[in-house]
C-alpha cells in the first residue's frame, strides 16, 4: 500500500471517479480511441499510397535530372503599347548538350546524399523487326552505371544485363510486342538517320510502362556513334538518399553549373498533385475525428459535473481549493485521451496490419501500417481530450458550494 | 499568540445578507452581533426560514454577507480572497451539514482524510493515520473501509464528523448535524460532538430544532427576526408564538413542528 501514500490525490480522485462509472468511461475511451483508430489508419492509408506512388515513380526514376540550359531566344523589347509575337525554331542541326560534364561531375562528386550517378545520352529512334517498326526511346548509360537509376539489374526477367557495343536490353512488354527474344537481333534507326543492327542481351520488367514498353538500354558509346554527338552528353541523372533533398539539390546544381536542374517532383507535376489532394482529404478526416474527441469528451464530462454538483460542492466547504476540482477534472480528459488514443494507435495499426496483406504477402491496400502517425495521433488526441476537459473542469472549480450543497 | 489566547475565537460585527432575486430582494440577516469564546458549544436555535443556514454559511466563509464583519482567531474574514478563504476554511473550520454529504465513491477513511490529503494534494501517512484515530473515536474502527454508501444514516453522520474534525479545526459549524437522525442516532451523534468538543477544546456553533440537545450546550443563542438574541421575545398578537410556562425554548417548537420540512406560512 506505499503506492497509495505517494500518488497525487488529485490523480486518485479522478482515477476514482473515472472507475466508479465504468459503463460512461468505457463508452468515452472508446469513442476516442475509435476516432484514433480512423487517424492512424486514415494516416497509414494516405500515407501508404501515396509512398506507393512514390515509389514507383521515384524507384525507377531519376531524383535530380540535369539538362543543358534551353538557350532564350533574344528578342528586342517591344515598342511601347504593342506586342511582339516571337516564333523560335529549335535548330536540330545545333542540338543541345551538355559539353562540360566532366566539371558537372566534379561537382556532382562534392555532393553529400547523392547514392547514384548516370551519365546519358538519351533519344528517340524507331526499331524494326520483320513487319513491326515501333518508336522507341534509345538511352545510352555507361554500363558499370546501368543500374544506378532504374534496378535494371534486378529486374531483369530473361537474359544478362550486359551492355557490350552491339547489345541492347528492352523490357519484356516491348520484347513481346516486336515478338522478340533474347540473343535475337534488332534493328535500330536513330532519329539522327544512323542504322544499327543490336542484339538483344536481356530483358527487364520494371513494372512501370514507360520503362518496359518504350525504352532501349545501350551502351554510351553505341549512342554517341548512333546520336553524333561525339563527346556531349544529354543529360546526367542523380539518385539520392533523401528524396525530399531534391529540390535543393537541383537548385544548388543549377546555381553552380549553369544548367537547367529538374526535381523529380517538379517533373511529375501530375504525382504531385495527386499527392497533395490526397494529403487534403487526409488532413479533413484527422481533423474530423479530433472534433469528435472534443465535442464527446467535453459533453461527457459537462455531465460528470454535473451530476456531482453536491459532492464538488461539499469538498469546497471543506477547503479543497478550486485548482484541486479543476486538476481533478482536468485529469479526468487527459486520463480518457491517453487512455483511449493508446488503445485507438493499437487499433489502428492492428487494422493496417491486417488489411495490408492478404495473408499470402501480397497487398490488399497500400497500406502502411509504419506510417500511421501514432505519435502524432496521440499527442492531439490527448491535447484534444485536455482540451475538451478544460471547459467543464472549470464550470466545476467554479460551482458555489453554497448553492450545490443544498440542492 | 499568548495575548490573545483569552480574545474571543470569533466576534461577528453587524452582518447582514440580502438575496436580491432579479428584482425581488429578500433581507434575511439583519445585522447580527455576537461573539463566540474558544471551547464553546453554542446552540442556534430560530424557525424554519430565520436564517440560521445563511449565517453559517456565512461564518464558514462560503457565503459572503451583504454587509458587516467578522473575526476570527484575530483574522477579519470578509476581506479575503477566495484562495485565502479556501485555506483558512480548510484549516479552521469543520462543517457538519443535515445531510451526510460524504462522497459515495470513497471509503469511510478516505472520506475522513480528504480535507487532509486534498490539502497537501498527497495522502500521507500522518494523515491516514489520524483518520484512522477520528474513525476510531467515533465507534467506526470497523467499518474504516467500507463504501460510504454501504453505511447506515448514523454511521455516515459519524464519519461526516470526523471527516469535520480532520484538520483540527478551531470551530466547528453544524447545521442541523441531527436533523436527519432518529432519536437514538441524534443522540449518539450529539454526544459524539460534545464529548470531543470537551476533549479537544474545539468550539462548536450547532443550529438545531431539537431543544433537548439545544439544552445539553452550554449556550444557545437565538435567531428573530433577522437579529441573534439571547432571549427570544414574545410577538404580540401571535397566539402561537406564546411562550409556554416560561420555557424559552417552546418558541421554538411551536413554529417549527416535527414534521415541518420547510418555510410555512403560519395561519
Ligand atoms: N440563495 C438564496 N436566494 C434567495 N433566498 C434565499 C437563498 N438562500 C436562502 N434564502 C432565503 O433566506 C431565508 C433563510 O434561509 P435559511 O438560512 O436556509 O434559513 P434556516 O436555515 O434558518 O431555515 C429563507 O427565507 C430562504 O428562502
Ligand atoms: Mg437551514
Amino acid at each position: 500500500m506505499t503506492f497509495d501514500y505517494t500518488m497525487r490525490f488529485d490523480l486518485k480522485v479522478a482515477l476514482r471517479y473515472l472507475t466508479s462509472n465504468r459503463l460512461q468511461s468505457a463508452l468515452l475511451i472508446g469513442g476516442v480511441a475509435i476516432a484514433v483508430t480512423v487517424f492512424t489508419f486514415n494516416a497509414a492509408l494516405i500515407n501508404g499510397l501515396a509512398e506507393f506512388q512514390i515509389d514507383r515513380v521515384v524507384g525507377s526514376s531519376s531524383h535530380v535530372t540535369i539538362e543543358p540550359a534551353t538557350p532564350r531566344p533574344a528578342v528586342a523589347p517591344a515598342p511601347e503599347g504593342t506586342e511582339r509575337l516571337v516564333v523560335s525554331q529549335v535548330a536540330l542541326e545545333r542540338r543541345e548538350q551538355i559539353k562540360q560534364w566532366r566539371s558537372v561531375e566534379r561537382i556532382i562528386e562534392t555532393l553529400p546524399g547523392v547514392t547514384g550517378v548516370s551519365y546519358n545520352i538519351v533519344g528517340t529512334g524507331l526499331v524494326t523487326r520483320g513487319e513491326q517498326t515501333l518508336p522507341v526511346s534509345l538511352k545510352g548509360v555507361e554500363p558499370a552505371r546501368l543500374s544506378a537509376i532504374a534496378p535494371i539489374d534486378q529486374t531483369l526477367v530473361e537474359g544478362e544485363a550486359r551492355l557490350g557495343l552491339n547489345d541492347v536490353l528492352i523490357g519484356r512488354k516491348l520484347a513481346l510486342d516486336l515478338g522478340i527474344g533474347v540473343g535475337q537481333p534488332i534493328f535500330i534507326t536513330s532519329n539522327q538517320g544512323r542504322e544499327r543492327t543490336l542484339t538483344v542481351r536481356g530483358l527487364y520488367s520494371t513494372g512501370v510502362d514507360s520503362l518496359d514498353g518504350r525504352l532501349a538500354y545501350v551502351n554510351l558509346d553505341t549512342a554517341r556513334v548512333m546520336f553524333d554527338l561525339p563527346e556531349g552528353l544529354t543529360e546526367i541523372e542523380l539518385k539520392l538518399a533523401d528524396i525530399y533533398a531534391a529540390r535543393d539539390i537541383a537548385r544548388q546544381l543549377a546555381d553552380t553549373t549553369g544548367l537547367e536542374a529538374i526535381a523529380w517532383m517538379d517533373r511529375n507535376q501530375r504525382l504531385r498533385e495527386a499527392l497533395e489532394g490526397q494529403g487534403n482529404s487526409g488532413n479533413i478526416i484527422k481533423m474530423f475525428t479530433l472534433i469528435t474527441i472534443i465535442v464527446g469528451v467535453a459533453s461527457a464530462l459537462l455531465l460528470t459535473t454535473f451530476r456531482r454538483r453536491p459532492e464538488i460542492g461539499i469538498m469546497r466547504s471543506f477547503g479543497i481549493s478550486q485548482r484541486f476540482v479543476l486538476s481533478v477534472f482536468m485529469l479526468q480528459g487527459a486520463l480518457i485521451g491517453i487512455i483511449g488514443s493508446l488503445v485507438g494507435c493499437f487499433l489502428g495499426w492492428g487494422f493496417s496490419t491486417l488489411l495490408a496483406s492478404a495473408g499470402d504477402g501480397t497487398r490488399r491496400l497500400p497500406v502502411d501500417p509504419s506510417l500511421g502517425q501514432y505519435d502524432v495521433a496521440l499527442l492531439l488526441a490527448a491535447a484534444a481530450s485536455i482540451a475538451a476537459a478544460l471547459w467543464p473542469a472549470r464550470a466545476a472549480s467554479r460551482i458555489d458550494p453554497v448553492e450545490a450543497i443544498s440542492q | 499568540m499568548t495575548s490573545s489566547m483569552n480574545a474571543p475565537l470569533l466576534e461577528v460585527h453587524d452582518i447582514r445578507k440580502i438575496f436580491v432575486d432579479r428584482d425581488y430582494q429578500t433581507p434575511v440577516l439583519k445585522g447580527v452581533n455576537f461573539t463566540l469564546q474558544r471551547g464553546e458549544m453554542v446552540a442556534m436555535l430560530g424557525p424554519s426560514g430565520s436564517g440560521k443556514s445563511t449565517l453559517l454559511s456565512i461564518l464558514g466563509t462560503l457565503m459572503r454577507p451583504s454587509s458587516g464583519s467578522f473575526r476570527m482567531l484575530g483574522r477579519e474574514l470578509t476581506t479575503l480572497a477566495e484562495k485565502e478563504l479556501s485555506d483558512f476554511r480548510n484549516q479552521q473550520i469543520g462543517f457538519i451539514f443535515q445531510y451526510h454529504h460524504l462522497l459515495p465513491d470513497f471509503t469511510a477513511l478516505e472520506n475522513v482524510m480528504f480535507p487532509h490529503a486534498g490539502r497537501l494534494w498527497r495522502e500521507t501517512r500522518a494523515g491516514r493515520e489520524r483518520a484512522a484515530m477520528l474513525l476510531e473515536r467515533v465507534g467506526l474502527k470497523d467499518r474504516m473501509n467500507y463504501r460510504a454508501t454501504r453505511l447506515s444514516g448514523g454511521q455516515k453522520q459519524r464519519v461526516a464528523i470526523a471527516r469535520a474534525l480532520m484538520n483540527q479545526p478551531a470551530l466547528v459549524l453544524a447545521d442541523e448535524p441531527t436533523g436527519n437522525l432518529d432519536r437514538e442516532n441524534a443522540d449518539q451523534a450529539f454526544g459524539l460532538m460534545s464529548e470531543i468538543q470537551r476533549e479537544t477544546g474545539t468550539t462548536f456553533l450547532l443550529s438545531t430544532h431539537d431543544r433537548e440537545l439545544a439544552e445539553r450546550c452550554e449556550r444557545r443563542i437565538y435567531i428573530q427576526g433577522g437579529v441573534v438574541v439571547d432571549q427570544p421575545q414574545v410577538v404580540p398578537g401571535r397566539s402561537s408564538l406564546r411562550v409556554i410556562a416560561g420555557d424559552p425554548l417552546s418558541v421554538i417548537d411551536r413554529t417549527q413542528p416535527a414534521n415541518a420540512g420547510g418555510d410555512r406560512q403560519r395561519a
